[in-house]
């Protein structure tokens, strides 16, 4: 049974992102995100969820130890929402408030339809949303994957590193390929 | 997927090992209260002991029911009438968290009083993931106090015991289905009811104002349903809002009060988009309430917000 264990950032859907990878028979639990990479690590874990978080965290330079996971680890991150927006930080992108923030439905256009973590998931489909911030400059060593009208960098991947980042939430119940999102990490994961 | 025999199984042998001595549970009559109820009972038979407190912002008839409920499901219980001093403790109380914490702690006072009198330990509660979730703590943000989590004193005398605490709303029915409880099927209800149903003061008035509106929604949607001119949403209800606006009245002008209505589709209640009822249903809906309570409410209006941005609950 492949370990998927879950980042909690803060955020309201943590929970539900535990939920989704139990019910796709992940062995899978929900540590704070102040676990540090040796813990991860010696647990064998093959992938990591980097949940939504508090309000605003994502404009901070700071999201507990995910700074740690992202340099040192191997094994496939997906980085949600706040986890997302750290992600393309980090690799030396920007974040910045919403022009036009989004909250509940969204209409989700799938740029890269071939892309691993798209597969099955039709080129338009509805997602949720929740967010006041979003990526404003993506990272030069960063594909953008998706996008939405009124936010740009909907899903984006590490050009490298099998890092990706959703700004977007498929562990709600209203995102209608949330799932088959979730299972094609769980493949990801499984074939790293 | 959600196992609901195996949980039961693991849940029943955990409370048994957790409880020594008599329990008592917080029981609202309501789906999570009644599984987590029959979980309990099922482990500790007799020495489980439910309370029911009418808070005096019970639905119509409501406490009665749930009189009837416990007594069919065999349990050790007692009742309690409380109406009164929630409206006391509410009075000129307008912020929405000082109404909740209040709630919830008027709420332990009453159980911490029964286990004294009967030498109980432990506080059993139906608390589900959403609850702990909203009610924030550490990075999380607290959206809403819910009266079981948020509402609960920082030293309490007895030890907590909440054996549905990762469940949702979904799993919990299948619980329910499980264990052949009646109320699996049942819409959700808040712990603080129309106290967060009334916008602003809630006086003993507008307790009776809004819960005609709520029973006035909930037999027209329901029979609506019957006679299957709509699906029965996931929840759905009256909201009484602290605005007045003109109407008119046989030739007399009218200065009232607005009732929202609210009804929503879900699975766990984290996130929801609104019901599209038939327009003649909302029709007779808006009708019966401005006929019924007409010296009060003259406007209806109706909710067409998703969570998020909004919640389920206006309070």
């Amino acid at each position: 049974m492949v370990s998927i264990y879950v980042i909690d950032n803060g955020g309201q859907w943590t929970h539900r992102e535990w939920r989704m990878l139990k019910y796709l028979d992940v062995n899978t639990k929900i540590l704070p995100n102040t676990t540090s990479w040796k813990i991860l690590n010696d647990n064998g874990v093959d992938g990591l969820v980097l949940s939504g978080g508090a309000p605003r965290i994502g404009l901070e330079n700071k999201l507990g130890n995910c700074e740690e996971y992202l340099t040192k680890a191997e094994i496939p991150i997906l980085g949600i929402c706040a986890g997302h927006q750290f992600m393309s930080r980090f690799f030396g992108g920007d974040v910045k408030p919403s022009k036009i923030p989004e909250f509940g439905r969204v209409t989700l256009s799938v740029i890269d339809q071939k892309n691993p973590l798209f597969i099955d998931v039709p080129k338009e489909s509805i997602v949720w949303e929740s967010h006041n911030d979003e990526i404003t400059e993506l990272p030069n060593c960063m594909i953008h994957l998706a996008k939405s009208e009124n936010c740009q960098y909907q899903a984006i991947m590490h050009k490298k590193e099998p890092f990706y980042g959703l700004q977007f939430h498929p562990e709600v119940n209203n995102t209608e390929y949330g799932e088959q999102i979730f299972r094609n990490f769980i493949n990801i994961c499984k074939n790293k | 997927m959600f196992k609901s025999s195996s949980f039961i199984q693991e849940s029943t042998d955990q409370i048994r090992k957790a409880i020594k001595g008599k329990a008592l549970i917080a029981f609202s009559g309501g789906v999570d209260s009644t599984v987590c109820a029959a979980l309990v009972h099922k482990a500790i038979g007799k020495r489980l002991i439910a309370v029911h407190v009418d808070t005096g912002y019970m639905r119509k008839n409501e406490s009665e029911h749930v009189k009837k409920l416990m007594e069919d499901m065999g349990l050790n219980y007692r009742f309690i009438d409380a109406g009164e001093e929630y409206y006391a403790l509410l009075k000129k109380v307008i912020d929405p968290e000082r109404k909740r914490k209040i709630i919830g702690e008027k709420f332990i006072k009453i159980f911490e009083t029964v286990a004294e009198d009967e030498q109980i330990k432990y506080l059993v509660q139906g608390t589900i993931a959403p609850d702990w979730i909203e009610s924030g703590g550490e990075l999380r943000d607290v959206i809403k106090s819910h009266h079981n989590v948020g509402g609960l004193p920082k030293k309490m005398n007895l030890e907590l015991v909440e054996p549905l605490r990762d469940l949702y709303k979904d799993e919990v029915r299948e619980l329910a289905r499980e264990l052949k409880v009646s109320v699996s099927e049942k819409q959700p209800f808040p712990g603080p009811g129309l106290a967060i149903r009334i916008l602003g003061e809630a006086t003993k008035r507008r307790a009776e104002i809004v819960r005609e509106a709520c029973a006035i929604v909930e037999e027209e949607i329901e029979k609506a349903a019957a006679e299957k001119k709509m699906m029965l949403p996931w929840q759905y209800f009256a909201v009484l809002l602290p605005v007045k606006s003109v109407g008119v009245h046989g030739d007399k002008r009218a200065y009232g009060n607005v009732i929202a209505i609210r009804a929503v589709e879900s699975l766990d209640a984290m996130s929801c988009s609104f019901s599209t009822i038939p327009n003649d249903i909302i029709d007779i809906i808006s009708n019966r309430i401005t006929n019924t309570l007409g010296n009060d409410i003259n406007r209806i209006v109706y909710d067409v917000t998703n969570k998020p941005p909004g919640t389920i609950e206006w309070e």
